[in-house]
């Protein structure tokens, strides 16, 4: 059989909110091209076969981080998941694990981007400087601390990795607590005192049992893990300096 | 009209795969640590009683089921050291001369010090031997 005849069975969860009480599973059979995606596959069953077929998605080039979902069970950005990886198949697609489910794979974010939100993942200055004095300088060296925690595209399949998400509704969660670390680390910033008292609560830093998933999973190679647990250890370091009576040089926060 | 499915929580994460697996292993392994910590205790306690008590506790120690409980508790501490070993360069940045020690450097650094110690304790029981 060529591959212009091949087809392979994609297993589609759906899920209708205004008609459903359970969610269901529907087979397909999808042409088989070796150099598409699963986004490609789900694309030409909306197009061809079903429109009411519901996902995000958005540039199919792994930077938007709309596509994610499960595939057979392991989440992973639908538009950089060959169908050949899965092949003879089937291959089951499914909702982010641990979100609440809109309609088919369209996750409900909303507590995702309200715990966003809350960390102030901006730039935070006590006092802006002005303009006149030009751009706040950074060294190679001062980028490369925080460099690879910028690269996250908030795509949440760490979330879908972490079982500490899925089981307690309060924990921050890995993009979150590593997008915190990021502007944490950044030389410009100055508002770490402002993200502490959220970070350094159970529901931050200290949820996490690092089961290190959310690092493997993440299509950008971003490491939550590590940000999670280097924030630990500042949070400790910060415990035990409080208890001196004196701040050591260049240690006081 | 039922609305959004709320979220889904499974008991069964555990068993997603491999490095859920291996996670909870690793968390297991403290507790046999604890338990290698309570026979060296007992050890230590007969060491106290006298050289009679002592001896009689190395007999026992050679029962073959303490042969298993300690292979068991051996294969745990490995694991424990390795997955720590894997974890330090996650929670640590060590920076020297201004550049990032790589997170290889840092495990095999912790490695060669683990053989170095091993090689010494070897020595030194074979040389009391």
């Amino acid at each position: 059989m060529t591959t212009e005849t091949m087809t392979v069975t994609l297993e589609v969860f759906r899920y209708h909110p205004d008609t459903d009480s359970e969610p269901s599973y529907q087979s397909y059979e999808v042409p088989y091209r070796e150099e598409w995606v699963v986004l490609d596959a789900l694309n030409w069953l909306k197009d061809e076969v079903d429109g009411t077929l519901s996902y995000r998605w958005s540039c199919r080039m792994g930077v938007c981080g709309s596509c994610g979902m499960m595939v057979n069970g392991y989440p992973r950005l639908t538009c950089n998941a060959f169908l050949r990886e899965f092949m003879p198949g089937p291959i089951r697609v499914e909702p982010l694990r641990g979100f609440p489910v809109e309609r088919d794979m369209v996750t409900v974010l909303d507590d995702f981007m309200e715990k966003l939100t809350d960390v102030k993942p901006y730039i935070i200055r006590e006092e802006e400087q002005s303009l006149d004095d030009g751009e706040y300088l950074q060294s190679p060296s001062q980028l490369a601390d925080f460099k690879q925690f910028s690269m996250c595209i908030n795509c949440t399949l760490c979330y879908a990795a972490c079982p500490v998400y899925e089981h307690e509704d309060e924990f921050l969660g890995p993009a979150v607590l590593a997008l915190a670390q990021r502007y944490n680390l950044d030389s410009r910033d100055q508002g770490n005192e402002q993200r502490q008292q959220l970070i350094w609560a159970d529901e931050g830093i200290w949820d996490c049992t690092f089961v290190g998933e959310c690092s493997a999973v993440c299509p950008k190679d971003v490491d939550p893990a590590a940000a999670i647990q280097q924030a630990k250890v500042e949070a400790t370091n910060n415990f035990f300096i409080s208890l001196l009576p004196f701040t050591p040089p260049g240690m006081g926060r | 009209m039922p609305g959004p499915l709320p979220r889904a929580k499974s008991n069964a994460w555990w068993n997603r795969g491999w490095p859920y697996r291996v996670f909870l292993l690793r968390e297991l392994s403290a507790v046999a640590v604890a338990v290698y910590i309570v026979l060296l205790l007992l050890l230590v306690s007969q060491v106290r009683e006298g050289r009679g008590a002592f001896n009689d506790h190395l007999d026992l120690l050679e029962n073959p089921l303490f042969w298993i409980i300690h292979a068991v508790i051996l294969g745990f501490a490995q694991l424990h050291t390795s997955t720590w070993f894997r974890a330090v360069p996650k929670s640590m940045r060590v920076k020297l001369g201004g550049r990032a020690v790589p997170p290889e450097a840092m495990i095999f650094g912790m490695y060669a010090l683990w053989v170095g110690a091993s090689l010494v304790v070897l020595a030194a029981f074979l040389v009391e031997w």
